[in-house]
């Protein structure tokens, strides 16, 4: 565990530790990068993820650019409205990167003991856990204001309160919209003046300003990516599926949510991934080596933690493929940028209703059945399972509900119980053993 | 801990919190009138007192088990909701005529999604409450007393008008003024009343009609005015925490020589320090007064100086020697809470004892444990 007492630490010492970390991550990726760009012939797939590492890279080595050189930058999260501060030319990073990393966050056991010992338990959502022990540590960049979430969870909004109480932190001005908990025409309304709160506040404190045709902007780029994300969902439904879990829907939220938003080298990336997808169904051909025998919707976010452990094993022993999950789901509304009023609205729609996990966990748990209803129909789905991560507590107590729903549909509906980033809380060969007996039990494979 | 206090008051306010549809509830009920169930401080319960309807904080006193919650519920959830929804499909709350559900936390808000699909009830209303405490904010809660007003109304066939609204508020504020008198007494060297028996007085608030408890609460204070002081207490101890609604918990601190002499809590101090404003418009000051001017637990975003000044102002005005920070497992908001206030607490010098527990008392031998442990430490101080 690191604890180093910032208290002691300059000021230039302090943003040398707190980047630390930042620049070993985007080593790794660079290194990936690296070796694809050495390889002789390059496959659609391996142009992909070319095209993926170089944007996620651009973003870490500005925001770096920014922290070495005294340049704004913020740090936000993917339900914030990106397109606005993209459409600020305003740097930022994901606060809940580190924990998503999975193999390029080697580190991760520790810190999550780390975690422990400094007093934040064992119960509280390792998600939230981990980035503020980064920040009680000094192992997190310190930004020129933050954009917080104080959605959907309980956890979020705690994440941000150490974070104005923490000492290096105390000085960076910090805001979050308010999410109302219905999903209505006042309450989009009353999130959209919210967003328009969090522009102005990022004028005062960045100097970087907001030019609303600019915006229109980068939403009709956006809207140009996000209708690429449905023509590829579209062709997820195809049997067999052209991807499993290892291309698609959490990368193509982190290329048009996460990295950058409203960018025409989103549209391009998604334009690839297309690519790659028709070429499998238009030749019948699903995932290569895999036979497909189950077609499993996973209700939440990958096991990033120890998602090598799992995922690949799914389909290796029992040909099931995650044919859609949580973030790979596309329910995003185009944003009509025929006015001010109605992009405001379009993004306040975007982000308190359409976005990942957003959707289900801020308001009632019919945003539960409503997605499983929907996605079991569109994509012929054979079983649903929810994890039952640790920290996704709203949603293990709909689990009730989303069983109910399954019944329903006549589709086996299995609950775990793991936590998505700590491999010791239940050991992943518990997961493949209660996994097993599940799809026996139903006559899966 | 001894306490020489004789009142049949404070013996009736037991009972009463001894069980969840207690006497007055029935004889409400029995008078034709009608109950509506509730969670959480942050809903506006003078909204019912002005709809000449009852409200009824619910708990899960008496519970025994979750058996049946628990096909809707995870062990991963907090025991509350899973004993609270237990006992109404047990038909426990079938007394109810509505049940108000806020979203103040992500295990009581699904109390509202299992109820509506497992449970009958005339009217289930979930009550939405924003997270920040700044101005659109109150704007936001205010436009929801008016929708909860007007629901209400039509479901019932009431009419709540803003003189009835300012009526409820005096009445519902009257409460608290007799609580904070009680808390008076409890700042001086030998308290006439116990962190337990406190606890019984308020949450017997939440239970019965409040111009009945207004009239209990002079009683008691008149006995209390007479009591002669606990002195046998090694320490005077603060309870900061969440749902803690079971005398006994703070029977067993007390029972290793702690004295609470008072708290942050939801049945607690948090229920009735400030007031809500007597002038304007009893909408905005309904509003102001939940978003703004109560007392605040850690959900309220943005408020954690003010939450953190407040725990400071008490250990001085009480004379608090240490605190106890208890939590209901699996609560994300008070484990992170914690965390600050113990850090908070080191500075200012104060101990602090963090203590995990289940809705239903149990692990009393571990809890005496660790209580004891605490007082000797204090006691070393």
């Amino acid at each position: 565990m690191d604890n180093t007492d910032l208290s002691t630490l300059g000021r230039k010492e302090v943003l040398e530790k707190s980047l630390t970390r930042y620049r070993k991550e985007r080593d790794w990726f660079q290194m990936f990068l690296d070796a694809l760009s050495m390889m002789p012939e390059l496959s659609e797939e391996d142009i992909l993820q070319q095209k993926m590492l170089t944007i996620l890279l651009e973003s870490k080595q500005t925001v770096l650019d920014c922290a070495e050189n005294n340049k704004p930058f913020i740090a936000g999260y993917f339900c914030n409205a990106p397109e606005v501060f993209h459409a600020m030319d305003l740097p930022w990073y994901m606060l809940m990167e580190t924990p998503f990393l999975a193999a390029s966050a080697p580190y991760l056991a520790d810190d999550i003991k780390g975690t422990e010992e400094i007093g934040l338990g064992s119960d509280l959502c390792t998600a939230i856990r981990l980035p503020i022990y980064y920040i009680e540590t000094g192992q997190m960049p310190i930004p020129s204001a933050v954009l917080g979430l104080i959605y959907p969870c309980d956890g979020a909004p705690m994440l941000h309160q150490v974070m104005m109480h923490n000492k290096a932190w105390k000085d960076v001005p910090v805001y979050a919209a308010d999410p109302p908990y219905t999903s209505d025409e006042r309450a989009i309304d009353y999130f959209a003046d919210e967003l328009k709160r969090m522009a102005e506040f990022l004028q005062k404190h960045t100097g970087h300003s907001l030019d609303m045709k600019r915006l229109a902007q980068v939403c009709e780029d956006g809207n140009k990516t996000y209708s690429k994300w449905q023509e590829y969902n579209e062709l997820r439904r195809a049997v067999p599926c052209p991807h499993g879990w290892s291309i698609g829907g959490p990368q193509a939220f982190a290329v048009s949510q996460c990295f950058v938003a409203g960018d025409p080298k989103c549209t391009d990336w998604f334009e690839q991934l297309v690519k790659c997808a028709e070429i499998r169904v238009n030749a019948g051909e699903g995932i290569p080596g895999v036979k497909e025998r189950i077609r499993y919707f996973w209700f939440d976010i990958m096991p990033y933690g120890w998602i090598f452990e799992l995922m690949p094993w799914l389909e290796e022993e029992w040909g099931a493929i995650l044919t859609m999950d949580m973030f790979g789901n596309y329910p995003y509304t185009l944003i009509d940028t025929s006015s001010e009023e109605k992009i405001w609205k379009g993004l306040a729609k975007r982000n308190l209703i359409d976005a990942p996990m957003i959707r289900q966990a801020r308001g009632t748990a019919e945003n539960f059945s409503n997605d499983i209803r929907r996605i079991v129909k569109d994509y012929k789905i054979d079983c649903v399972i929810w994890p039952g991560h640790m920290g996704h507590k709203d949603g293990s107590a709909a689990g009730g509900i989303m069983r109910q729903t399954c019944r329903e549909l006549d589709v086996p509906f299995l609950q775990i119980g793991l936590d998505l980033f700590d491999r010791a809380y239940t050991n992943p060969d518990e997961v493949k053993d209660k996994i097993s007996k599940f799809f026996t039990s139903m006559g899966l494979g | 801990m001894e306490t020489n206090i004789k009142s049949k008051t404070l013996d009736e306010f037991k009972t009463i919190t001894g069980t969840m549809i207690n006497p007055a509830v029935q004889e409400w009920k029995d008078n034709g009138g009608k109950v509506i169930g509730y969670f959480c401080c942050n809903i506006p319960d003078e909204v019912m007192t002005a709809a000449g309807i009852l409200p009824l904080r619910l708990r899960g006193t008496g519970s025994t088990g979750t058996e049946l919650s628990d096909a809707f519920y995870s062990s991963i959830n907090c025991s509350f909701p899973r004993h609270v929804f237990n006992m109404a499909l047990n038909h426990e709350f079938d007394i109810l005529d509505g049940l108000i559900v806020p979203n103040s936390c992500d295990h009581i808000r699904r109390i509202y999604d299992n109820w509506l699909r497992q449970l009958d009830i005339g009217f289930l209303e979930m009550f939405n409450l924003p997270r920040k405490v700044e101005e659109p904010q109150v704007q936001w809660y205010k436009d929801e007393v008016h929708l909860l007003v007007e629901k209400l109304e039509k479901q019932f066939g009431v009419e709540i008008t803003e003189e009835k609204l300012k009526n409820a508020i005096k009445l519902h504020n009257e409460n608290r003024r007799l609580l904070k008198q009680i808390y008076e007494l409890r700042k001086v060297d030998n308290p006439p009343i116990t962190g337990g028996q406190m606890i019984a007085v308020i949450v017997a608030g939440t239970a019965i009609p409040r111009d009945k408890y207004n009239e209990m609460l002079k009683e008691l204070l008149e006995d209390l005015k007479g009591a002669e002081g606990i002195k046998d207490h090694r320490a005077r101890l603060m309870v900061l925490g969440g749902i803690l609604d079971d005398p006994e918990y703070m029977d067993i601190l007390e029972d290793q020589g702690g004295l609470v002499v008072t708290d942050s809590i939801c049945f607690g101090t948090r229920l009735f320090w400030t007031e809500v404003s007597e002038e304007g418009d009893p909408y905005e000051a309904i509003a102001r007064y939940q978003i703004q001017q109560r007392p605040t637990c850690p959900r309220s975003y943005g408020d954690q100086p003010k939450r953190a000044q407040y725990l400071l102002d008490m250990i001085k005005e009480f004379k608090v020697d240490g605190v106890i920070g208890e939590r209901l497992l699996f609560c994300d908001s008070w484990v992170v809470e914690h965390y600050m206030n113990d850090q908070d607490l080191k500075e200012a010098g104060v101990p602090f004892l963090k203590l995990d527990r289940e809705y239903i008392l149990s692990g009393k031998g571990q809890l005496r444990t660790r209580v004891q442990a605490f007082l000797e430490m204090l006691g070393g101080k």
